[in-house]
């Protein structure tokens, strides 16, 4: 019997039997240190070739000195190869000029978290995920996103999820 | 019954092992324009979105308001809404008509709108669009590396094998969930020494694949999954919010990344609100967009039987990467799950976008035979690679792959092998043997290699990430073992991460790190002599054109 006639078999059998469907549940598998100068266009992409000397390391260094030779003298750490608020924000009005606003909005959420720990940016965004924290949780992360992060645009976001998670029933205990 | 003995040929064929259902709207089995989608519609007040395809504002879940509140262009929304569905459908098929005009319109579409406008479209009609609404000039694809006993000396070889063959992208995952920062490693390294620019990832849970990034062990994401109803999003163990806080925490850390979705998974997981699969499929791609996320990998994917089942459903999935590129959105367009025991119909399934050319025709291709393909299988894989070649080389179409000849693949094969095991060596992990390396240069599949103590390998992961290994530490175990150029390559994998170049829409490299994407090779079809076309792409139309087994009339003996 192939995978359909089984799925089907299993519609029928809740429709007919008990409210199980609601126990059903499945895994799917599956603030910017601002340089003054004109936005970016499309002409300016890409940075790497076109403007290598307007990026830079979170510590300052150039891309053109994250080199073998500096990586092997630990001149070059692992916290040198990110990216900064400042290249994300280059990148959006990259992606603004060529039409895609939305990418923009997205980066410069980004732009604001680039500073907030790895381990501790995972808890915001787990913390984020349904049935998992009170609305005063997630307006404290608000706040702490505002005040030590200074990531407006995130406290922003968490926020209006924490009312709209309450009125459509995804805080914690609402499951 | 007397049997008729056609027939009776007939049932024995491999066709009649695939499932066929008819429709059933209440259940989700219908593929668009069901009989419960909501009639599109929108009212804005004051800037606010107060109705959406007939519910509403104070009906609204979250993906309602989600959509609403950043997934629309309200500006033109009203007078979008009010264009008839057909004359869109003929702008998207008319070649006079440019991608920007038509982006214009469909940014300021509902979900609902987006659905009816696809639901004019015959299946040639959307080949022709999606020829025209691909994002990137250049088609390319996207493969698996994996094998089903997580070995990383074959995802190296393997990773090495396929980067050679073309893919820009490829994607592993694991078998046994703990080997996944190996399984990250190996392809990685395999990638790199195959052809540097390749990038990378391992798709594990949301949370655990973000820190294989943080740590510089994948370059992109994309199994970041969405879904049409709330109560499946909520399931999936999600929100609106969440995965859009998800997005974001990648472009914090400079890494790619693109959403899935995919017709048939609100069926699969029971919540289907009588909705057709289409119309909840829009709703995941407005989400992304809404999301600010430059790309989604939809189409039936994993759940491709589900669509596959009922009338006009693979061309309903044609209709989604359409309606995703239509929303200038990166297409990863699917054809990655085993779902027909026909070959003909396998064929099929890859027909339209195959023919259209989409970012990753494939997302993806199985560089291994299926029996290794610990994503339950794909529609292609390792064996069907002749006739992929043969397919693109009867057509004049880049398939995103081209032939690679023996000598060259074991060259590669031997040398992404020894480049791990230097790796593994130089981070204290458990020893890859001269005779694995061997093994994994010559080999079809995990039978032909040595067996490894996956408890310890196991154990040897954990320990990695307690260590807090990173990119940083393989670029140098690379080099101290005179891998330097894979070294560089690596590197420069992670000096792409503070350029951030490759988080624009549809971004790939090639071989010297030039990235092309939307921005830089933005799609300019417009009808003949226009647009990608593979003979004006010499080097790779010649490699396609030489297909090793082709005879040579230079070398005929007369």
């Amino acid at each position: 019997m192939s995978e359909i006639d089984d799925l089907v078999a299993k519609i029928v059998q809740q429709i007919g039997g008990t409210e199980a469907a609601d126990q059903t549940t499945a895994t799917p598998t599956s603030t910017a240190t601002q340089t003054q100068h004109a936005a970016l266009s499309k002409q300016d992409y890409p940075l790497y070739s076109k403007h290598p000397e307007l990026v830079h390391s979170p510590s300052g260094k150039a891309l053109n000195d994250i080199t073998l030779d500096n990586v092997l003298n630990d001149d070059i750490k692992a916290n040198d190869l990110r990216i900064t608020p400042d290249t994300l924000r280059m990148q959006g009005e990259v992606a603004n000029d060529a039409g895609r606003d939305a990418v923009q909005r997205n980066f410069q959420r980004a732009s604001e978290l680039t500073s907030i720990p790895d381990d501790r940016l995972l808890e915001m965004y787990n913390a984020l995920r349904p049935y998992r924290s009170t609305k005063a949780e997630l307006l404290a992360i608000s706040a702490e996103l505002k005040d030590k992060y200074h990531a407006p645009v995130n406290a922003g976001w968490f926020a209006e999820a924490a009312d709209y998670y309450e009125s459509r029933k995804k805080l914690k205990g609402d499951n | 019954m007397k049997r008729q003995k056609r027939f009776e040929e007939l049932e024995k064929r491999p066709i009649h092992l695939d499932g066929f259902v008819k429709e059933w709207p209440e259940e989700g089995f219908v593929a668009m324009m069901g009989p419960n989608d909501p009639k599109p519609s929108i009212k804005i007040e004051n800037g606010k979105v107060t109705e959406m395809d007939s519910k509403p504002a104070a009906d609204f879940d979250l993906i309602d308001l989600y959509i609403a509140k950043y997934g629309i262009k309200l500006e033109n929304a009203e007078k979008v809404m009010a264009m008839d569905s057909t004359k869109i459908a003929n702008m998207l098929c008319d070649p006079n008509v440019s991608r920007k005009d038509i982006i214009d319109i469909t940014t300021a579409m509902t979900p609902a709108k987006a659905e009816e406008v696809i639901s004019k479209l015959n299946f040639a009609e959307m080949i022709m669009a999606t020829q025209k609404m691909r994002p990137r000039r250049t088609p390319a694809t996207q493969c698996h590396v994996t094998n089903i006993r997580d070995n990383p000396v074959q995802i190296a070889a393997d990773a090495a094998d396929a980067a050679l063959r073309g893919f820009p992208e490829q994607e592993t995952t694991t078998a046994v969930a703990r080997y996944a920062p190996l399984n990250a490693i190996s392809i990685m390294v395999g990638a790199q020494t195959g052809r540097p620019g390749v990038i990378t990832q391992c798709s594990v849970e949301e949370a655990e694949e973000l820190s294989l990034g943080m740590r510089g062990f994948t370059g992109y994401a994309e199994t970041i999954s969405v879904y049409g109803t709330d109560k499946v999003f909520t399931d999936g163990d999600d929100t609106p919010w969440s995965k859009g806080f998800l997005a974001s925490c990648y472009a914090s850390r400079g890494l790619k990344m693109r959403f899935t979705s995919g017709s048939g998974s609100e069926v699969m997981m029971g919540y289907t609100e009588g909705k057709s699969m289409l119309y909840l499929e829009s709703r995941c791609i407005f989400i992304t967009k809404a999301s600010g996320v430059q790309g989604l990998q939809n189409g039936g994917v994993s759940c491709i039987g589900i669509p596959g089942s009922v009338p006009s459903g693979i061309r309903s999935v044609l209709g989604e990467n359409l309606l995703c590129m239509m929303l200038d959105l990166e297409c990863a367009s699917a054809n990655d799950q085993a779902f027909s025991h026909s070959d003909m119909r396998r064929t099929e399934r890859l027909l339209g976008q195959f023919i259209a050319g989409t970012d990753y025709i494939s997302s993806g291709y199985s560089s291994t035979p299926n029996y290794d393909n610990t994503f339950a299988g794909s529609n292609t894989d390792g064996l069907d690679y002749d006739d992929y070649y043969v397919m693109e080389r009867d057509l004049a179409i880049n398939g995103g792959i081209h032939p690679v000849d023996e000598q060259t693949i074991i060259k590669a094969r031997n040398k992404a092998a020894r480049a791990l095991q230097a790796v593994f060596e130089d981070l204290g992990l458990p020893k890859i043997t001269d005779e694995e390396v061997e093994a994994a240069t010559y080999a079809n599949t995990s039978k032909d290699m040595p067996e490894r103590n996956m408890v310890e390998d196991m154990k040897a992961a954990q320990d990695l990430m307690d260590r807090g290994i990173t990119g940083v530490d393989i670029v140098k175990a690379l080099f101290n073992h005179g891998f330097k150029d894979v070294a560089q390559a690596v590197l420069d994998l992670q000096k792409q991460k503070v350029c951030g170049d490759f988080l624009q829409t549809s971004a790939i490299f090639d071989s010297k790190w030039h990235v092309i994407s939307a921005v830089n090779d933005a799609n300019d079809y417009q009808g003949p002599g226009t647009g990608y076309r593979l003979e004006e792409d010499t080097e790779e139309w010649e490699r396609i054109k030489n297909l090793p087994f082709a005879i040579d009339p230079q070398n005929m003996q007369l």
